[in-house]
């Protein structure tokens, strides 16, 4: 199933290994512009490597990451990623952990203003913007990370379960305003979660992992108009595809 | 959000207690040698001793200057080898932390020269600067970079990993992460390093003026052996003390401001 929009993420026959260790078996897929897609799959799956490959914060044993038909690469490409245990620098403000991924990149210092005040609006984080994150809640900490990562308008947005850390109702709400963020920015988004029901709440598409070494064992499309509904039975329905693909029990 | 602050209430016994303490302390002393249960010769009275530091405020004889003189020249030595240390060694050990190629340069040598008292450097010191300040300076340098070089070191090395990887993910050269990520991580580290280095340097000041000065508080003391006066070593010996005290707790000071600002 090729994606509905133009490809801008093509990932071709992605193999890691560690020595002897098999990880990630011959993976290809493609993500088209501006999609949104989720991966799960059980525990210890390879998750992980499989996202730092995406992210070429380790190399490939095989294979390789095309972003615009171009090889992946950190100093080209604006790829972002929002880690799973926070990442707001301490002695930076809000403001300035919002700016930072800009700064990184050399943006002009009046677009990064300009793009750091739309961005703390869209996040409601403007009232808060000259505090420090040991200063402010936990859920805001995380929405500083994520307003960093579409502050730099990225070609590829990784997340490895952002919010995995934060309590049911809050996730609710944040995965909305991920939604919107996502929706206003149009960014191209790679969410790696292992709460399935996340996965159909915000995702388009969901690939859904084996067990290693990890391969596309499914891929389900999430045709479902917005705002979505946890207790819609076609959500239901979806969600339960995706439980029995998984499960390993 | 303001906290009111708790306040506890001492026991007046508690209070007085370090007062009382000294003063028996003091008090123990001056009668033992009062009693001649230990010889004049061998340890001077605390009596004796005021006596020759308030005679030494103006007297320079027979040590050839006055308290102040010594306290000055000891001053002097002692911040210039700290400054230095602290100018180099903080540096030095950032470096280390985080370029390979720094660290491979200098961390044999370091390892190699660490473990040199720098008492032990005092003879060739002799011979390359002669007796006069630098080449103190370099003795108490000697004793100062070392943990300077290990905390900015260490400080570097405990940078959140997954602060660098996000860092790389946006495409940051290894000096952006150094100058945004480990420079700032390390910090904490680097104040510790502080007080570490000026307690090894003021140790090693004392050290270098005992074998090659000609003035300072190490050479009062040595004058003080030279010359059989037990009053004038103890004098030299508190004078270091009191002195190395009030300048910790000034370092102590601007610690405390300076993390202030820094540490959220």
């Amino acid at each position: 199933m090729p994606p509905a929009a133009p490809v801008k993420i093509d990932v071709r026959n992605l193999t890691k290994r560690f020595g002897d260790l098999l990880v990630l078996d011959d993976i290809s897929f493609q993500v088209g512009r501006g999609e949104f897609l989720a991966i799960v799959g059980p525990t210890g799956c390879g998750k992980t490597t499989f996202l730092n490959c995406l992210s070429k914060l380790i190399p490939t044993s095989a294979g390789d990451i095309f972003i615009d038909g171009r090889v992946a690469d950190p100093r080209v490409h604006n790829i972002s990623f929002v880690f799973q245990e926070p990442t707001c620098l301490p002695w930076r403000t809000v403001r300035e952990n919002v700016a930072y991924g800009m700064e990184l990149k050399r943006f002009p210092t009046d677009k990064i203003r300009e793009r750091v005040d739309y961005m703390l609006g869209l996040v409601g984080l403007a009232e808060t913007q000259h505090l420090y994150p040991n200063q402010v809640s936990a859920s805001m900490v995380q929405r500083i990370t994520v307003a960093r990562a579409f502050a730099v308008d990225p070609d590829l947005l990784l997340m490895d379960e952002p919010y995995g850390q934060l309590d049911v109702k809050l996730r609710y709400y944040l995965e909305d305003e991920l939604v919107k963020l996502w929706q206003t920015l149009k960014a191209t988004v790679i969410f790696v979660t292992h709460n399935i029901e996340e996965a159909v709440y915000v995702a388009e598409r969901i690939l859904v992992l084996s067990n290693k070494p990890t391969r596309i064992k499914a891929e389900v499309r999430v045709d479902l108009p917005r705002p979505r509904s946890l207790i819609d039975p076609a959500f239901v329905q979806i969600r339960k595809q995706v439980t029995e693909l998984i499960r390993w029990w | 959000m303001a906290y009111e602050e708790v306040k506890v209430r001492k026991p007046l016994g508690l209070i007085l207690l370090p007062f009382f303490s000294v003063v028996c302390f003091f008090g123990a002393w001056e009668l033992i040698v009062r009693a001649g249960i230990v010889p004049a010769t061998m340890l001077a009275a605390p009596s004796d001793v005021g006596a020759l530091f308030v005679d030494k405020l103006t007297n320079p004889n027979p040590d050839g200057a006055t308290i102040f003189v010594h306290a000055w020249v000891s001053m002097q030595e002692a911040f210039l080898g700290y400054l230095l240390a602290l100018g180099i060694g903080i540096p030095l050990g950032l470096f280390m932390g985080w370029f390979g190629v720094v660290r491979g340069i200098a961390r044999p040598i370091f390892e190699l020269i660490r473990p040199i008292p720098p008492i032990a450097w005092i003879p060739l010191t002799v011979f390359w600067f002669g007796i006069g300040l630098w080449g103190k300076v370099f003795i108490i340098w000697l004793g100062g970079v070392v943990p300077c070089v290990i905390n900015a070191f260490v400080g570097v090395r405990m940078t959140n990993p997954t602060l660098i990887q996000m860092a790389r993910t946006y495409g940051a050269s290894d000096w952006q992460i150094f100058k945004t990520l480990c420079v700032p991580s390390a910090l904490p580290m680097v104040f510790g390093a502080l007080q570490i280095a000026l307690a090894s340097c003021w140790t090693n000041l004392v050290a270098a003026e005992l074998l090659a000065a000609d003035q300072g508080l190490g050479y009062l003391i040595t004058m003080g052996r030279r010359l059989a006066l037990p009053d004038m070593v103890v004098l030299g010996m508190v004078s270091v003390g009191v002195m190395g005290a009030l300048i910790g707790l000034a370092i102590d000071e601007v610690e405390k401001r300076l993390l202030a600002g820094i540490r959220r």
